[in-house]
């Protein structure tokens, strides 16, 4: 398994998912420094409330199509190689699926830890007055990679069954689309149906904005667990289909 | 172990139509097993069921003595190499790097990667990105990974295909001598008669799914050899003549047919026929080619 993940490893030389990542958290840094450099003081005050709420906002504009060229620059090398037929003789065809996926959560998990680090650079900088609740830096953490895991899965599906890989790109921005979209939808079971809704659906922070002072203020919601076990109902389940497709597929 | 292959009643259905249908195999270990028949004829899916990529629909598999199932399956293909239909590579890595994933995976010194670049003649290329390669290059580093770990069984599926004169005739012989230098047994597969005929010792023929012919290259050579046809005016004279002293032929048409001989043996025949009054008028040799004989047992023309 560890000698079947490290060729995994040597196939992303030269893919730039390094960079890329980073490119993301770049942007994801600049807006943050743009955005918290004009928030008034006194909001400021609960820049850690405030940072869970709107980086969810950011990751779910953002996250959609940073995992599509993710799985897609894992993967496409297998489908346009045609080495399919090839790593098959040698390793388990199951395992293949599995360890595209673990590369996959690696990279996301250095992704989230940099978005910690944006909040923690900011909190530095700037004067967060409130303490830290490290329950709320917890549940942001789980919020923002279980999603990201179950939209991994989806795309890393996409990009092994599509030689063309603008198709898993596309459902990529599709996913952007509906995911900001669902910011806006009313709660219920439809904002369920939909993988890229589920930032805003597990999102614990609640904002109030005055109109006439123009001041935000920030709350606390419930934990949304019912939609998180959901959620990984959803991910235990299209993992096991996805790995069942994988299987099925012949070379 | 007599065989290194042997398939029983081997056979894969799509929907109501067998792409292969019960073929036995026997491949011989050393040998050069050369797998002919026509596009669409079922070796490709046969070569692939033998790797476990495709699920037979019926019949099995022994390798190496061993049945081919899940469980085996790993532990058989540790010892076999394989280039099923196209190379398989990563266009983003050079050609080094794309043999030290193979390396890793399959567990062999690193040393290894120069031998097999070596035997390729690849080592001058192996920095260049897989993707600048030519597909002969592409097919070379195919034929390299599937050396890697020296295996003792390669299976090749159609690995001249693409390649300029002067590559295919590097790759016949790269192939032709593994058998001998590395002590392995290769199964390839071809649509091409003549390829075969250079690189095989022993030949399965399949067409429509059905293997019509197995046997060492040898004997269908020998089926191939030429006939003495002696065609006569008055030929009831002859068929009496030849009874008389017990000399076997065929009837063809108004020729009767005789079996390849000396020199001196026709002169004595045609002496014998024309002194009993069987009226020799003509005496022509034919020779059968293995095209005849593919083209006898496909019902197809066979590719040249």
């Amino acid at each position: 398994m560890v000698r079947e993940w490290k060729t995994e490893w040597m196939k992303t030389k030269y893919r730039g998912i390094g960079w890329m990542i980073l490119a993301f958290s770049g942007l994801v840094l600049l807006w943050s420094l743009w955005a918290y450099g004009s928030t008034p003081s006194e909001q400021l005050e609960d820049g850690f409330r405030m940072s869970y709420l709107q980086l969810a906002l950011m990751d779910t504009i953002l996250m959609p199509v940073m995992i599509a060229m993710l799985a897609s620059r894992l993967c496409d090398a297998e489908v346009k190689g045609g080495t399919l037929k090839l790593l098959c003789t040698m390793e388990k065809k199951g395992r293949l699926f599995d360890l595209k996926l673990l590369t996959g959560a690696v990279y996301l998990a250095v992704y989230v830890a940099l978005q910690v680090g944006i909040i923690f650079l900011q909190a530095g900088r700037l004067d967060f007055t409130r303490p830290l609740q490290t329950v709320q830096l917890f549940c942001f953490i789980v919020q923002v990679y279980v999603v990201s895991l179950a939209i991994l899965l989806l795309q890393v599906v996409l990009s092994f069954f599509f030689e063309n890989q603008i198709l898993p790109l596309a459902a990529g921005l599709f996913g952007s689309f509906v995911g900001l979209f669902s910011w806006f939808f009313a709660d219920g079971p439809v904002k369920k149906l939909f993988l890229w809704g589920y930032y805003s659906e597990l999102c614990f922070i609640i904002n109030d904005w005055n109109q006439d002072t123009g001041a935000v203020t920030y709350y606390d919601a419930p934990f949304d667990w019912f939609s998180l076990c959901l959620l990984l109902v959803i991910l235990a389940a299209g993992y096991a289909a996805g790995k069942k497709l994988f299987l099925r597929k012949e070379i | 172990m007599k065989y290194i292959i042997e398939t029983n009643a081997l056979s894969k259905q799509y929907g109501n139509n067998y792409s292969v249908n019960d073929v036995c195999l026997k491949i011989r270990p050393g040998c050069v097993y050369g797998f002919l028949g026509p596009n669409g004829a079922g070796k490709s899916t046969t070569m692939k069921m033998l790797l476990g990529l495709v699920k037979p629909t019926g019949g099995e598999i022994l390798m190496f003595g061993r049945e081919l199932d899940d469980r085996s399956r790993m532990q058989i293909l540790r010892q076999t190499g394989s280039l099923i239909e196209s190379p398989s590579y990563y266009g983003h890595l050079n050609g080094r790097e794309n043999l030290q994933i193979i390396q890793t995976l399959k567990k062999v010194p690193k040393e290894e990667i120069d031998e097999v670049l070596a035997i390729v003649r690849l080592e001058s290329q192996q920095k260049k990105k897989v993707r600048e390669y030519s597909l002969g290059m592409k097919q070379r580093l195919g034929l390299a990974a599937a050396l890697l770990g020296r295996p003792r069984l390669l299976l090749l599926d159609e690995p001249t295909n693409g390649l300029d004169p002067s590559g295919i005739q590097e790759m016949r012989e790269l192939i032709s001598q593994l058998p001998g230098h590395y002590g392995m047994t290769v199964m390839v597969s071809s649509h091409l008669l003549s390829e075969i005929d250079q690189m095989a010792t022993d030949v399965g023929i399949i067409d429509k799914g059905k293997l019509i012919y197995q046997g060492s290259l040898q004997k269908l050579h020998d089926k191939a050899r030429s006939s003495i046809h002696i065609r006569v005016l008055n030929q009831s004279a002859a068929v009496r003549i030849l009874g008389e002293y017990r000399e076997p032929y065929e009837l063809s048409g108004e020729e009767l047919v005789f079996t390849e001989r000396e020199d001196g043996q026709i002169a004595n025949l045609v002496t014998l026929l024309a002194g009993k009054g069987a009226q020799v008028t003509r005496v022509t040799e034919k020779q059968k080619s293995l095209e005849d004989i593919f083209l006898k047992l496909t019902g197809k023309q066979v590719s040249l």
